[in-house]
């Protein structure tokens, strides 16, 4: 054996050196997106202000009418709101952190590159880390700072909330982010080949326990009279959020400590907002530097374990989901069967897919479950309850409209050099479009159904609005799945092979802007003309004649639906006929 | 400079690296071949310590890959089969990144990227961003970053495919160079006449198991045959399969000639001179 050779004296500041490299990417890529695709800039820049707008303007009128109801600021009924908030928010970022450092810690090229480098494990891991972090607090910045501000503003809070504001939000993600990564990396190092099958336990015991308590808690509202008592009741089934310990009970004790202006302490004698901020802090830095710790040790073993956990050649099973899938698409020809059960198996052997699909919709099921829990508390008007149904239509619509765009968009594209084999095949070419656009048909029919039915039911809107609503869904699914397929068609990239780039390109970014559109115009033709009506009338019993009058534009509607996924197929199954391969 | 002992490598219940001992001298290049799933990539992805040995040990420089990984990485450039770039990044910006990495001082960094851009002829795009890059210009640019800290062992992973042959020619000049500078090269390939021209060693592996090593007079001996190294590896690995399997499940000792020779310290070490 060899005795080791001297090494330079090399001081390197890792740390420093990532910093600098993620800056150096930030910086070339926002150049190169305002340079080749100002048209996507814009649109994202647009409909996050939609987005950040709409949700003030929500919560303003939400935190207006509990002023009106004399809720207090700073009582218990807006801390438990805000408790579920932070709660919610909390368990979204530990999920979310967790799958995006597993896909860029174990199976990225990048990863791979950096490991082969003397970079230390805990510096990778924190580039990495930093980038999830950053990448996941996007929509809690999206969601929580109209939210707060809204509160702020009606309320009339004290300056020092808007100050502190910023600081709790970087604080609060730095503990989470560090769950989901500690997590990831004990899941990755110990149980490397039952990790899938772990995941799907956890999203089901999650969503298991959110369906248990808002079962309890609408037991609880039918069975309660008195008011106080019911409150007592619902604020016991959130004691998980409001122990000492839980950061999200932190942040809100911290904010409404903010609001009333107590920057070190109450005149009371109550901690003021530098403590729980400090609380908030410190937790999220002292976890950073064990998980970072923990990864110093697990990182490169975990990465080990993860390539050969396994056999050298994987077997995939689940071929029962398959059989499920072409059973319930079996008045389709049994080629589109077929290319419709290959596309189903591509996309749930990426748990990065539909990872993000479980994520998505869970946190709606959340939010639908938490509405109705929130306006029988406060005894909301029929007027608030109409606007909300309306409002969750419009979520279901863009949480279609994203889908269908961040994964059905980019399908033919992914087929890439591959795709000559489809093109060989012995049937007509439209019928790859017509596979793909049955598959997302029937999986987009699926997830926003059950959703839009859960939100109205959760609502108590009557059997009518109901209807109304799910046919609206239907002409979306249909409307959106036509229109991401043709137009996938119509400008394919097959050299590329990353989804989330073919989504980003000029393409997707027009197939976002036209899906965006087409909500608009299905819902404002659909939907949009029974909610004016009906807000101004009281509960609708039965079916009115205003109820009927009122669905005149349910015709246009459809034929808007039909229009956007025929015109689109009809010049993608052109477009896919002049190919050459 | 590359030391093997005694190495296993498990995929679950599958065996990729069997009992791999190895010595790779500075100074030598070294050539490893064997057909499509053999272990050569799994045997490079533990040299760089990207995966660990199930069994045995792998040392770089003397230090221990697994213990001492950061220090062995410290001396060691690994240029994959399919090179990662930064596409967001211009090759200018990737190649100081490396420089930097490395811990190599400004005016020394400064002078050896203006060397490498010259050596690979990068100067028309190392500014452009690399997603523009087309595979010739992210290989060359990947060798000119493996290449900038003077690393003192080069392992490579199949060079040579999608290269036009001047950059095979120039590549083939450079891997030349640095080993009579006394770089360790540690190259995987499939082009058997690049083996044959440049490694003054070369072993074969097939279902994990090192079949031969050795000058390419010494293959030929093994292998009962003048011809050239095609000729050689194609008898070599077709009488393996029979009793890989056997060995796979303990029963067979490697039969005289084959893998016998390859104990620790034995043929697997240098023998002399290059073939060529």
């Amino acid at each position: 054996m060899n005795a080791p050779l001297p090494l330079p004296r090399v001081a390197v500041d890792q740390m420093r050196l990532f910093g600098r490299l993620r800056r150096q990417l930030l910086r070339n890529t926002l150049k190169v997106l305002l340079e080749q695709s100002s048209l996507r800039v814009v649109s994202i820049v647009l409909t996050s202000v939609v987005i950040w707008v709409f949700v003030f303007a929500v919560s303003w009128s939400g935190f207006r009418y509990m002023t009106l109801q004399r809720v207090p600021p700073f009582g218990a009924i807006v801390g438990v709101l805000f408790d579920f908030l932070f709660g919610a928010l909390w368990l979204m970022l530990i999920f979310s952190t967790g799958l995006i450092l597993y896909s860029s810690l174990f199976n990225s090229t990048e990863a791979a590159f950096l490991l082969s480098t003397p970079a230390r494990a805990d510096q990778v891991f924190g580039h990495k880390y930093r980038g999830a972090v950053g990448f996941s607090s996007w929509g809690f910045l999206l969601l929580g700072s109209p939210l707060l501000l809204a509160y702020g503003t009606v309320y009339k809070v004290s300056w020092l909330f808007y100050a502190v504001l910023p600081l709790y939000f970087i604080g609060f993600v730095l503990l989470p982010g560090c769950v989901g990564s500690l997590v990831c990396l004990l899941v990755v190092n110990f149980l490397p080949r039952r990790r899938k099958q772990l995941l799907i336990a956890v999203v089901l015991v999650l969503l298991a326990a959110v369906a248990a308590w808002a079962y309890q808690a609408s037991i609880t509202l039918r069975t309660q009279v008195d008011n106080r008592e019911m409150v007592n009741q619902l604020l016991g089934g959130l004691r998980i959020t409001q122990v000492m310990a839980a950061p999200s009970h932190w942040m809100t004790k911290g904010l409404q400590a903010a609001g009333q202006g107590f920057l070190t302490a109450s005149p009371q004698g109550d901690a003021g907002t530098l403590y729980y901020l400090a609380l908030v802090w410190s937790n999220g830095l002292l976890a950073y530097v064990l998980t970072a710790w923990a990864a110093r040790w697990l990182y490169r073993r975990g990465y080990n374990r993860l390539a050969t956990g396994g056999s050298l050649r994987k077997r995939y099973g689940g071929a029962w989901l398959d059989k499920l899938l072409s059973a319930s698409v079996g008045f389709l020809d049994p080629q589109t069967r077929l290319l419709i059960v290959k596309d189903f198996r591509t996309f749930r052997r990426e748990p990065a897919q539909w990872g993000q699909v479980v994520i998505f919709s869970g946190l709606l099921v959340l939010y639908f479950t938490n509405v109705r829990r929130w306006l029988f508390l406060t005894d909301v008007e029929w007027m608030y309850q109409n606007g909300l149904s309306l409002l969750n239509l419009t979520t279901t619509g863009l949480l279609l409209c994203i889908y269908t765009g961040r994964f059905i968009y980019p399908m033919l594209s992914l087929e890439g050099k591959k795709f000559w084999v489809l093109g060989l095949l012995p049937l007509r070419r439209e019928r790859l479009l017509w596979g793909k656009f049955a598959f997302s048909a029937v999986g987009s029919l699926l997830i926003a159904e059950g959703l839009i039915v859960l939100s109205d039911l959760m609502l108590a809107m009557p059997l009518f609005a109901v209807g109304l609503h799910v046919l609206t869904v239907a002409v979306l699914a249909v409307g959106l799945s036509g229109l991401s397929v043709g137009l996938g068609a119509c400008m394919p990239t097959f050299r590329e092979t990353d989804p989330s780039k073919i989504a980003a390109g000029f393409g997707g970014t027009l197939n976002l802007v036209a899906g965006l559109l087409f909500l608009i115009a299905v819902i404002s033709l659909m939907a949009l003309p029974w909610h004016a009506q009906a807000a101004t009338a009281r509960p609708p019993e039965g079916v009115a004649t205003e109820d009927l009058l009122s669905l005149l534009g349910l015709l246009p509607g459809l034929g808007v639906g039909a229009l956007a996924a025929w015109l689109p197929l009809r010049a993608g199954a052109r477009a896919l006929a002049r190919m050459e391969f | 400079m590359i030391e093997l002992d005694n190495v296993v490598k498990r995929y679950g219940t599958k065996t990729a690296v069997r009992g791999l001992t190895l010595r790779v001298e500075q100074g030598e290049l070294f050539a490893f071949l064997g057909p499509n799933g053999a272990g050569k990539t799994t045997t490079i992805k533990m040299i760089c310590g990207l995966l660990f040995p199930t069994e045995g040990s792998v040392r770089v420089g003397g230090y221990d890959i697994q213990a001492e990984g950061d220090q062995a990485r410290q001396m060691l450039s690994y240029v994959p089969d399919q090179p990662y770039l930064y596409e967001r990044l211009t090759g200018r910006e990737f190649l100081q990144f490396i420089a930097d990495m490395y811990g190599m001082p400004p005016a020394y960094a400064a002078k050896r990227l203006d060397e490498v851009i010259h050596l690979f002829d990068l100067g028309e795009f190392v500014d452009d961003l690399t997603e523009r890059y087309s595979h010739g210009m992210r290989q060359r640019t990947v060798f000119a970053s493996a290449l900038l800290h003077d690393p003192r062992v080069l392992v490579v992973d199949e060079p040579t495919v999608g290269l036009d042959p001047r950059s095979v020619r120039l590549l083939k000049d450079v891997l030349r160079r640095l080993s009579a500078a006394g770089t360790t090269v540690f190259l995987s390939t499939h082009s058997l006449d690049v083996a044959q021209e440049l490694a003054q060693r070369i072993g074969i592996v097939d279902h994990g198991l090192l079949i031969g090593c050795g000058t390419l007079a010494t293959l030929r001996g093994q292998a009962r045959t003048d011809g050239s190294l095609e000729e050689v590896f194609l008898t070599l690995t077709e009488e393996v399969p029979a009793e890989a399997g056997e060995a796979l499940n303990g029963q067979a000792r490697p039969r005289p000639g084959g893998v016998t020779e390859l104990t620790p310290g034995a043929t697997a070490a240098p023998q002399g001179d290059g073939p060529r």
